[in-house]
């Protein structure tokens, strides 16, 4: 035991050094199976079990969290309000229903929540969660207590089930009882059970808990809809969601816009100049009326065409919500 | 003294035997006695507390036989039949009763016999006597008509043509008097003298299977008690075993030496057999009721019985005992949930036909089965044997409001188009985009709903809702209302 772990050390201090050579976190190098100290490993029938991650199919959100959000983690989920509920838990919805197309046999789900937040923010809808995330009524279940003592311990005891596709937990503000040691039990059992756990807390601020991954989710105004004859003029198409990083050990921080597609059941990258398939729309525009319809600020070029010269990094648009550019990325764009 | 109200007046409804030497009488106004003696106490009845007493004794009274029944306000009915072995025989066992209700504070009277009318009067009438089969006649006989349990109206109409005892009842012929006083008092005569059954209704069903451990030093501690179920449960495998059946509902039934019964009943989604998961299930339970569990002076019998049983489907593990039974996970632990936070705690949705959104989906505890008249036929499989896809999916939020949320919405560019800006939870929302409308009417038998338009909206700050107006607008009726019902993603 003792020599093992001489040489876990040494290879996390080998592996500090190279990321300190190659410019990045230790955290987002390719981690060697069993030596992360963070990560169980856990045997079925002599095979080692990797979790491994959850891609949300959105590139730029993936490459940022380093490949996507760990399957066997508490993951954290932060609303502004508890108007935002049905964006936050539609994000986390989304997430598990991902978990449920990647399943062989699928396992149900279960919605902890308390009374007060179903009360306020409503009851989920399962007609709803099936038309847009593929979550069929037979793999839901909820568990609705009156405390948030009774909700926790139903999390922790639903967080070590492998018979669970995901445990959502939902809770309302920043109750004393979710502290350090509860969100740390949590992570463990999930730890453990190779199941991810969602705390979705709505109307709360940050604090500090044991979950690695942080996402402080925002509702963005959804596309429109695509038909034949182009773009639906106020229609409510593919809904956006505007998702900050708030904390990771692997990601890098920045805010990106996602963009839920129902029908293909993927997460797609709303990128700086608007959507991929809002640009046709806005060149028709151009086209037919050549009048900026919004005054540009002085001593600014369009950013539009600036946009199509070529460039190795985009100009940033501070009005568009879009993803900011990475650390290192900064320096060249100020430049530009 | 307790008092009651009785045709407008308070009048006394029950005495102690001071009150009694007084003397004073049941039925006597309270302002009479009140005048003749100012100094006596004077409590109001209350039925309701008087009923509750009754279930706590008939509870206590299980321990002796598992068929207790109530007697109307003030009497308990025992079967004990193949019981009385148990406790030393009859008088054994009457004797026990009647000095454990004594130490209790009670002052009861009982009586044994072979029928329950027999025991009825030698209860009220002769007290703590054994009537043998074949003496009923002998002890009805000089006691008065009150005996044979008779509606007072036919009790005084014989009693106004002279007959006053039951012996005379039985002396006279039947058929005059079945004709003169109805049916009702031949068939009280018949079941007293045991010539006709009589059901006593015991207030529990009886358990198919119960285990029981009498104590002789009571036991205070929950781990003791949790050791005994242990045992207990252990004990009824094998019966469940030699049955192939397994548990769905158990309970747990401790006595309190000083009479007190706590109840504790767990009910399992799959039929369970294994002593350690019936356990589980109790231990879950216990802790829920931590803060109200009072051992006082401890529990001297602790009884486990199963309520109801169900076949119990065998598995085989393969060899290296590998298998997943993730199904079995999940009802052991739906069902350790129910027995800490009760009934509803787990839920499943199930999808049911009907127009109305809220009632497309029914949300049951997950240990029921759908039932069969709401679940949804199964759609017909397309081509090659795969389901025919659904033509169209309506937009549906993924939450919906318990009770659609009303919204004030100033006022709409066009009278039956959306709103541009409405007001829900004393906040103003503007409208950016809408879609809409999408008309939903209740189905043609619930008519008196009026027809819901639903608008998709999103305001300015990306946020989607579902809000719709209920009713048209017409300028004959007051204008339609608005109410919020769900979210979008």
């Amino acid at each position: 035991m003792a020599i093992n772990a001489v040489a876990r050390d040494t290879v996390f201090a080998l592996r500090r050094q190279i990321a300190k050579i190659e410019g990045t976190l230790s955290e987002r190098l390719e981690a060697p199976a069993g030596l992360d100290a963070d990560r169980m490993l856990v045997r079925r029938s002599g095979v080692a079990e990797s979790h491994g991650l959850l891609a949300t199919g959105a590139q730029h959100f993936d490459a940022a969290l380093n490949g996507g959000l760990p399957k066997a983690a508490l993951t954290e989920f932060y609303g502004a309000e508890t108007r935002d509920a049905g964006t936050v838990a539609g994000f986390a919805l989304a997430l598990a229903g991902l978990l449920l197309k990647a399943a062989k046999t699928p396992t149900p789900i279960l919605w902890v929540g308390t009374t007060e937040i179903f009360r306020e923010a409503g009851f989920p809808y399962a007609r709803g969660l099936q038309a847009n995330f593929g979550i069929a009524p037979q793999d839901l279940l909820y568990a609705e207590a009156p405390k948030i003592s009774d909700a926790l311990w139903i999390a922790e005891e639903a967080a070590g089930l492998t018979a669970l596709s995901a445990v959502i937990l939902e809770l309302r503000g920043n109750p004393e009882r979710l502290d350090l040691t509860a969100t740390r039990r949590l992570h463990r059992r999930a730890q453990m059970a190779g199941r991810p756990v969602f705390l979705l807390r709505q109307a709360a601020f940050a604090e500090p808990t044991a979950a690695p991954v942080r996402l402080v989710v925002t509702p963005a105004p959804a596309t429109l809809r695509n038909t034949l004859a182009g773009p639906l003029d106020g229609s409510i198409g593919r809904p956006g969601i505007a998702v900050t990083v708030g904390k990771s050990r692997a990601a890098q921080p920045g805010q990106f816009t996602l963009e839920w597609n129902p029908d293909e059941r993927t997460f797609l990258d709303r990128t700086r100049s608007g959507a991929t398939h809002q640009q046709p729309r806005d060149i028709q525009n151009r086209t037919k009326d050549p009048v900026a319809v919004v005054s540009l600020s002085s001593g600014r070029t369009d950013p539009a065409t600036a946009a199509r010269s070529v460039l190795a990094f985009t100009p940033r648009q501070s009005s568009s919500p879009g993803d900011q550019p990475s650390r290192p990325q900064r320096p060249a764009h100020r430049r530009a | 003294m307790i008092s009651h109200r009785d045709r407008n007046a308070q009048r006394i409804a029950a005495l102690d035997e001071r009150a009694e030497a007084l003397p004073l009488k049941p039925g006597m106004g309270i302002a009479d006695a009140r005048a003749m003696h100012p100094t006596i106490d004077i409590v109001e009845a209350d039925p309701q507390a008087d009923l509750r007493l009754l279930d706590g004794l008939a509870d206590w009274c299980d321990r002796y036989t598992p068929l207790v029944a109530l007697d109307g306000t003030d009497g308990l009915f025992l079967d004990i039949t193949g019981c009385t072995h148990l406790f030393g025989g009859e008088h054994a066992m009457l004797d026990e009763i009647l000095a454990r209700f004594f130490h209790q504070g009670f002052d009861v009277r009982a009586g044994i016999a072979s029928t329950a009318g027999a025991a009825w009067a030698a209860a009220r009438f002769r007290g703590r006597c054994i009537i043998e089969l074949g003496e009923e006649e002998a002890l009805l006989g000089p006691l008065p008509l009150a005996a044979l349990r008779l509606e007072p109206a036919i009790r005084s109409s014989l009693e106004s043509v002279g007959l006053r005892t039951v012996g005379a009842v039985l002396a006279a012929p039947r058929a005059p008097l079945v004709r003169r006083f109805g049916a009702a008092l031949l068939l009280r005569i018949d079941q007293a003298l045991g010539r006709q059954d009589e059901a006593v209704s015991p207030r529990l069903p009886i358990a198919p299977l119960s285990v029981e451990r009498h104590l002789a030093e009571p036991v205070i501690l929950i781990d003791d008690i949790e050791r005994l179920v242990f045992l207990l449960a252990t004990a009824l495998k094998t019966d469940l075993e030699r049955r192939g059946e397994g548990a769905r509902a158990v309970a747990l039934l401790l006595f309190r030496v000083d009479g007190m019964v706590t109840r504790l009943v767990v009910g399992t989604s799959r039929s369970i057999r294994e002593p350690r998961l019936i356990l589980k299930l109790f231990q879950e339970k216990l802790t829920a009721i931590a803060e109200d569990f009072d051992a006082g002076y401890g529990f001297d019998l602790v009884r486990l019985a199963i309520l109801t049983t169900a076949p119990f489907d065998m598995h085989q593990a393969d060899l290296a005992d590998t298998t997943e039974d993730s199904e079995e996970d999940l009802a052991l632990f739906a069902d350790r949930i129910r027995a800490r936070l009760g009934e509803g705690a787990v839920l499943k949705p199930v999808a049911v036909e009907s127009h109305l959104p809220e009632r497309a989906v029914a949300v049951i505890p997950y240990w029921q089965d759908a039932p069969q008249r709401i679940s949804p036929p199964k759609k017909p499989a397309g081509p090659r044997g795969l389901p025919s896809a659904v033509p169209f999916q309506p937009e549906r939020p993924i939450r919906l409001f318990q009770a659609p949320e009303p919204v004030e919405v100033p006022a709409s560019e066009i009278p039956d188009g959306p709103p541009r800006q409405f007001r829900w939870r004393r906040a103003l929302y503007r409208v950016a985009k809408v879609e809409g409308p999408e008309r939903i009417a209740a189905e043609w038998w619930r008519k008196e709903e009026p027809t819901r338009d639903y608008f998709r909206i999103e305001d300015t700050d990306g946020r989607r809702y579902w809000l719709y107006r209920q009713g048209l607008y017409d300028a004959s009726k007051p204008p339609p209302r608005w109410f919020m019902h769900g979210v979008f993603a």
